[in-house]
């Protein structure tokens, strides 16, 4: 039957998605070159995502079918990215 | 033209992979989701990566209502995983407190994007005011929709809660909030991408 | 292990025929839609075919066409044949009706969705069919819809019909995204006891396969399509260059979806001759696990192709290259599963009732469209041979072989298990030599169109000196067409008369060894008498242990047969 999923502290996620929320809007208020802005900001959004993705969708202890069910889509858009990029961001 | 025949009542309790058959049809909805998101924020980044100019039309968005909605939707997600909890301890109080309050706060994160839009239609930023509004109200509205429908599922798993009906099938509230989590997770990114990525004169 | 109250339960005609949670009766609503856009697809042909032959006359029946009704008779004729022809018949019916049975369940993972999934494509039908009476007619900017034609209603004088015709198009997704979640849940969680992932008959693996193709593709597309609408009501410039939009990127999300689309269609299509050629060649499916990994090669394959569609659309030239290879990458699949059905007929003993007979149709046809596939994938050929009538006469040998050589091979080999009743075998075989050599008549003629230079998408042929000389293969294929439409009354007969005077069925009338021959025909509402039990794959026809020369996946003589 299905496997015990494991309680991470749903709370101190939360507190770690703010934070990272009010990072990212602070950072865009630095005096730093765009480029590194958007880094950051992209990957602070990564990171939440992560978070939400581990610890509230239980990805963290959840079989590999399941796990896989939301990665492969994630490598199957990107294929689609890699070739709009030529084309659209480039035209 | 009745038919008398023998029907099969309740599910049968098979599951050959050990995954829940519940949660793995929400996963395989999820996982069409997650390509349709994908291939419309590409489309978006592409696209404004080859136009340029863009940054100008996303600083008139309002950071500060947008920051706040996203703690909306992220305190949120906080409220569906603790109902999460609730159900599963057999806790139905707390089950049914955690779901209204997500509920409500689904309903104000609409509520303050409506208001958003009100504002930018107001000061002549329209769907037709060029790609960057375009594509704005697209994907704001698209998600929008998303969070409408979760909003119903939540409201309908809460008054059933109060009904009573939901004894013996909490495991709906974790199908529900894998389907919530997804929409705050899709915010995740489009935050960034429409509120936050205008300084200085970027792309 | 499973827990199942029956209960004895008078069900209304309601429950019964109309919003049932059957998947057998709602297999056969899907059916039942298929085959009416079928005729309604089927009579567009004609017309456009008649409109090629014999440009701006009178077409008998109807009247006079002229090229702003050929453009719509064309667009329609695409979406038709592709969205509501072929997959509801080809998944929805089969998919819907075998998936359960052979995997030993007594329905969908998901009944209520099964229910849901099917009246939505209802009224996506009812939009589409809505679409043709609205003032300015239906679609017609081409099946693909590209814009800018499609994305401003005064370029082809068309506001509703197209609108309606996207709408129509997103419920039809819906639909089958729906579906999706039940074909794959369904095999992965609800098979019998005994019944490994390596002891599903390979139509469910394809089903499976198209399934995942479907939902991981089709996203993109909805989003562009949402995209599309916008760019024709709401004045958004998304694929329109003078508002900053991009008319490439439409190309590239559809066909993104295209592509893999081609294999949700085919593959049920190869699942279908794939059941049908062991049980008459009476020998085990060559190679069984091989044709299992070309499946999800090809279906991994199918994400890295679709540019091919765009050769020549003005896409960066850097990206022909890499497209090329992939595409001709994924004709190694299914070469692979070419040779493993050769192999299984090899040294058979086979005979050939009307099933086999379209089962062959369907290898025949495909091997002729598969190899001219690889001209198109190739971008130095397709730059020439690229929005000729060699394209047409390709892709109708791929998706006809599918479509209508193997659906008709699954609806004669499954009727009897439908309906209970058995199809007549002579009229079924008339059916089968009309269509085969009439199918040729009309298409050869198209490869040589193509090769001599004739364009898509025009009305009218006679227009152009080069291809005056071309035109009696364009009549040709016309009379051709024409016959080949009449060739189907036969079936149509048979299908009737069978359905109320046929022989009444056994349980296994062809001695096959699936689940699906084990239950009643037609099976009841829940299949089994008891859940059946698996102990081994479901190809092993004639076995040295056994008397008979087929051996059911649920018969516990010997000791289990490693799979
Ligand atoms: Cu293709």
């Amino acid at each position: 039957m299905a496997r015990e999923l494991v309680h991470p502290n749903y709370v101190a996620v939360w507190v770690w998605l703010v934070a990272l929320l009010i990072a990212s809007v602070g950072v865009t208020t630095l005096p730093i070159s765009t480029g590194i802005v958007l880094l950051l900001i992209f990957a602070m959004a990564v990171v939440k995502a992560i978070l939400v993705a581990l610890n509230y969708m239980h990805l963290k202890s959840e079989q590999l079918l399941i796990c896989a069910m939301a990665i492969v889509p994630l490598v199957i858009f990107f294929i689609l990215w890699i070739v709009l990029y030529p084309d659209i961001a480039l035209h | 033209m009745a038919q008398t025949h023998v029907v099969a009542t309740g599910v049968e309790a098979r599951v050959a992979s050990g995954i829940p058959t519940g949660k793995m049809g929400v996963w395989w909805f999820l996982a069409s989701e997650i390509v349709l998101f994908g291939g419309l924020i590409g489309s978006f980044v592409m696209s404004r990566v080859g136009s340029g100019g863009w940054s100008e039309m996303a600083a008139h968005l309002s950071v500060p209502l947008g920051t706040f909605n996203t703690f909306v939707l992220l305190t949120s997600s906080l409220t569906m995983v603790l109902a999460f909890a609730a159900a599963e301890k057999g806790d139905q109080k707390g089950m049914r407190t955690w779901l209204l309050l997500t509920v409500l706060l689904g309903l104000a994160f609409l509520i303050i994007k409506g208001f958003e839009w009100g504002s930018e239609i107001g000061a002549g930023f329209t769907p037709m005011a060029g790609s960057f509004w375009s594509f704005y109200y697209t994907m704001t509205g698209l998600h929008a929709l998303h969070v409408l429908g979760g909003v119903v599922v939540n409201s309908i798993l809460f008054l059933s809660a109060l009904m009573g009906l939901l004894r013996g099938r909490e495991h709906r509230v974790e199908l529900a909030g894998l389907y919530w989590h997804f929409v705050d997770i899709v915010w995740i990114f489009l935050f960034p991408l429409l509120y936050l990525s205008w300084t200085k004169g970027g792309i | 292990m499973s827990a199942r109250v029956e209960v004895e339960e008078r069900v209304s005609f309601f429950r019964t025929y109309v919003f049932s949670i059957d998947h057998k009766m709602i297999a056969k609503q899907y059916l039942a839609i298929g085959l009416f856009w079928a005729v309604v697809g089927g009579l567009l042909a004609y017309l456009l075919r008649w409109q090629l032959a014999y440009p701006d006359t009178e077409a008998p029946g109807w009247g006079f066409i002229g090229p702003e009704f050929y453009n719509m008779l064309v667009t329609m004729h695409g979406t038709i044949m592709v969205f509501f022809v072929a997959m509801p018949i080809l998944l929805g019916a089969f998919g819907n009706f075998l998936i359960p049975l052979m995997v030993g369940a007594r329905d969908m993972a998901f009944p209520r969705l099964n229910m849901l999934s099917v009246w939505t494509l209802a009224l996506s039908s009812l939009v589409l069919l809505i679409s043709f009476f609205v003032p300015g007619g239906a679609a017609s900017a081409g099946w693909t819809g590209y814009p800018p034609l499609s994305a401003k209603p005064i370029y082809t004088g068309v506001n509703w019909g197209l609108n309606l015709w996207i709408l129509a198009l997103a419920l039809e997704f819906a639909s089958f995204l729906m579906s999706g979640i039940n074909f794959l849940t369904t095999p992965i969680n609800l098979r019998a006891p005994g019944m490994s992932m390596f002891r599903l008959p390979l139509l469910v693996w394809m089903q499976m396969t198209a399934a995942i193709l479907f939902m991981l593709s089709v996203g993109p597309l909805i989003a562009g399509a949402i995209m599309l609408l916008l760019d024709r009501v709401a004045g958004a410039s998304f694929y329109l260059p003078q508002g900053g939009g991009d008319p490439l990127l439409w190309q590239h999300l559809f066909w993104f979806f295209g592509h893999p689309e081609v294999y949700v269609i085919f593959l049920p299509g190869l699942g279908i001759v794939l059941e049908i050629f062991p049980v008459f060649s009476r020998k085990p499916i060559f190679g069984y696990r091989p044709i299992i990994y070309s499946t999800i090669a090809a279906g991994i394959l199918s994400f890295t192709v679709w540019a091919h569609h765009q050769f020549i659309s003005g896409m960066d030239p850097r990206l022909a290259m890499p497209f090329s290879v992939t595409t001709i990458l994924i004709s190694v699949p299914f070469a692979l599963m070419v040779f493993a059905m050769i192999a299984t007929l090899w040294g058979g003993s086979i005979s050939f009732p009307t099933p086999m007979l379209f089962a062959l149709g369907t290898l025949a046809v495909f091997l002729i469209g598969g190899l001219t596939g690889i001209f198109n994938g190739s971008a130095p050929v397709d730059i020439y041979i690229h929005s000729t009538y060699f394209v047409v006469a390709h892709f109708h040998y791929t998706l006809f072989s599918a479509l209508f050589f193997a659906g008709f091979a699954g609806l004669y080999f499954w009727f009897p298990k439908m309906f209970g009743r058995m199809m007549n075998e002579a009229l079924g075989k008339l059916h089968f030599w009309l269509t085969f050599l009439l199918f040729n008549a009309v298409f050869i003629p198209m490869f040589l169109l193509g090769a001599g230079g004739m364009m898509r998408r025009i009305a009218n042929p006679m227009q152009y000196e080069f291809l005056r000389p071309l035109q009696p293969l364009n009549t040709f294929a016309t009379i051709a067409t024409i016959l080949l439409l009449l060739a189907q009354l036969p079936f149509v007969v048979n299908f009737f008369w069978s359905l109320f005077a046929g022989k009444v069925a056994e349980r296994n009338p062809w001695q096959a060894n699936t689940l699906e021959w084990s239950a009643p025909s037609p099976p009841p509402h829940g299949n089994f008498d008891t859940v059946p039990v698996v102990y081994r794959g479901p190809y092993e026809y004639s076995h040295p242990s056994v008397s008979e020369e087929w051996l059911p996946q649920d018969r516990p003589t010997m000791p289990t047969a490693t799979a």
